[in-house]
């Protein structure tokens, strides 16, 4: 594999997410996760433009940035992207005026957005503003309308606060979905929309950009599906494999990133090994495939191939290059499970992108369900 | 078609097909095997009562709601659940263990499907709980509009674990399955009563069992032609359909 100088090469921006990167939110205003303010600093020092991505929207960017400056952050409001404005700015070009399912904290974004006579309806992390009553709300004003819009300030599926995972805007989004038969529009990662936004707001090509975030599906996915390389992190909402397999691995090597300060400092692994542990939870892999496109590797639990609840979950499918695979998706992305013992070339996933697998330790776990997933960015995904 | 079947069991949809509200369906009183309903807000007893009150002469172990499915449910799967159900609804789970939960049912409970509860529940799922719905539907109707079902906060967590809940109100599988395993019966060897044609007549068919469509009750004209295979039988009512099995099938 080549060594990080190679497949970093020509970037000249970096996009950060905030929450589960850089900090985790809670009481107390929340805590930094450790490095990450030194980070940012050496980021800014660099010759790197750097841009603070964020999905954001229990609170408005005024009280995010003070939180993150009072935990040591050289952070302002100019350098963030956030999804309340571009909602905003939405609204008044479509002469939209929404039911806002929000919290409090973000209600000061939306001070210039008429909300009377609601037209549709505008969801964001309400947190604790999701009661039975607020949700019922916003379902009535869109059961009345002709033409029902529902915009969503994301479509995370929960995040990491300091007492816990909670649940996101994501799961309120897909409940008024499938209660008004219709289908939201998402302003915020992972809508290409968005990222370009940012990358403009920076003078940067996608092309010349990474993108750092915790979460696969809204941040890596996104991001690489705009065409800038990802890095996954594992603090967060990241969630650790508690099942490993033990396998070899041939084709490139890959490597591991543990938080964004290890980002310059990234070792290589031997030619021809494969994944780097770090500590016990099994590695978030980078693997580069054969036209230079990304395929991320990492372990999360579940061992369900389909979303079929009666299936055996722990029953993995034969496919025909030869590998074990399962196909539990992140966002149709195919899934590979590896069995112990099995040894391969790279597996065919989707768009032909390489996939690298290594050695993975076994953590025992009868509860938690276990799944591979082999995420690949290009036009197919 | 069904001649030849030996018919051993009778399962009879409750709501508009023995009763409307607090009236019997005339002539409705009449024998019957076993009562089965979707209703996930009164528990057996209430429902006993009222029906009780109505003249019908039923045993509680008679009634099989989608509660009961639920609940046979998580005794055979030996877990112990966190019940977000309608506080009337909690008698028919008495003697199951809900401590130190390990599943999650979600009945029509809108008063608990706040952030704070639903964010428990999640964290249980995501340890690899299972999720088992009394009925994923959409809305109902209240005095004051539509309102919010148990199906789109299902739907919310199904998302947020990416897993599939087990559904165990009619028209699923699950349900007539459940319903009949008192029985003993095969469920070629039992027809289904109801006045819904998808959740009672095409739901129990879809099992293997002979559906009859009443029309009283939700019934509207021409629904017998919305399901595939289409009824067994389309009929008047209830009594109509008792005596149809009582000539024909037995």
């Amino acid at each position: 594999m080549a060594p990080w100088g190679k497949r970093l090469a020509g970037v000249r921006g970096v996009l950060l997410d905030i929450s589960g990167v850089l900090y985790d939110s809670g009481a107390g205003g929340g805590t930094a996760i450790a490095g990450s303010v030194e980070a940012v600093a050496r980021l800014k020092r660099s010759r790197l433009k750097v841009r603070f991505c964020t999905n954001e929207s229990q609170k408005s960017r005024a009280e995010l940035v003070g939180q993150l400056q009072r935990l040591g952050f050289d952070i302002s409001e100019q350098e963030v992207t956030a999804p309340a404005p571009a909602a905003c700015q939405i609204l008044k070009e479509r002469g939209l005026r929404p039911y806002l399912l929000i919290h409090d904290g973000v209600r000061s974004e939306f001070d210039q957005i008429d909300t009377s006579n609601p037209n549709c309806v505008v969801i964001a992390d309400a947190g604790e503003s999701f009661s039975y009553q607020n949700m019922n709300n916003a379902f009535q004003v869109l059961m009345e309308l002709e033409k029902p819009v529902l915009i969503s300030l994301g479509k995370g599926r929960y995040y990491k606060e300091t007492s816990g995972l909670m649940l996101d805007v994501g799961p309120y989004m897909k409940a008024l979905e499938y209660a008004c038969g219709i289908k939201a529009e998402v302003v915020g990662k992972p809508s290409p929309e968005f990222f370009k936004s940012a990358l403009q707001a920076i003078g940067v090509e996608a092309h010349q950009a990474v993108m750092i975030g915790d979460d696969i599906v809204g941040d890596v996915g996104g991001a690489q599906r705009c065409g800038m390389r990802a890095l996954q992190v594992r603090t967060g909402k990241f969630r650790a494999a508690q099942h490993v397999l033990q396998g070899t691995c041939s084709g490139p090597g890959a490597h591991t990133c543990s938080s964004p300060k290890t980002l310059p400092e990234a070792r290589s692994p031997g030619a021809g090994r494969g994944i780097t542990q770090e500590g016990q939870s099994p590695p978030v892999v980078l693997a580069a495939p054969c036209s230079g496109n990304w395929a991320l590797l990492w372990t999360a639990p579940c061992e369900s191939s389909s979303r079929d609840s009666t299936a055996d979950r722990r029953r993995p499918r034969a496919c025909s290059c030869g590998a074990v695979v399962s196909l539990g998706c992140l966002d149709s992305a195919p899934a590979l499970t590896f069995t112990a013992g099995t040894t391969w070339a790279s597996p065919q996933v989707r768009s032909g992108a390489q996939a690298v697998l290594g050695h993975l330790f076994p953590v025992p776990s009868s509860r938690t369900p276990f799944q591979t997933t082999v995420h690949s960015p290009g036009p197919s995904f | 078609m069904a001649a030849c079947r030996a018919l051993k069991a009778v399962l009879v949809d409750l709501s508009g097909t023995l009763h409307i509200e607090d009236a019997a369906v005339p002539g409705a009183q009449e024998a019957l095997k076993r009562f089965v309903t979707n209703t996930t807000k009164e528990s057996k007893q209430d429902l006993l009562e009222r029906l009780r009150k109505l003249e019908f002469d039923i045993s509680e172990d008679e009634i099989f709601t989608s509660l009961t499915a639920a609940r046979s449910l998580l005794e055979r799967k030996q877990v112990r659940p966190m019940l977000l159900v309608d506080d009337r609804a909690l008698p028919d789970f008495k003697g199951i263990q809900t401590s130190d939960p390990n599943a999650v049912v979600m009945g029509l409970a809108p008063e608990h499907f706040h952030y704070q509860i639903l964010n428990q529940a999640f964290r249980l799922l995501l340890d690899g709980a299972p999720l088992i719905a009394i009925h994923k539907a959409r809305y109902y109707k209240r005095k004051d509009g539509l309102a919010l079902g148990p199906g789109p906060f299902v739907t919310a967590l199904e998302y947020a674990t990416d897993t599939k809940a087990t559904v165990v109100g009619k028209p699923e599988k699950t349900f007539f399955l459940e319903a009949l395993r008192g029985t003993g019966c095969e469920p070629e060897e039992a027809v289904m009563i109801g006045d819904d044609c998808r959740d009672d007549v095409g739901g129990a068919q879809d099992v293997g069992m002979l559906g009859i469509l009443v029309k009283t009750g939700k019934y509207r004209a021409s629904d017998e032609e919305k399901i595939n295979p289409p009824p067994y039988l389309t009929c008047e009512s209830f009594p109509h359909a008792v005596d149809h099995i009582l000539q024909h099938l037995l």
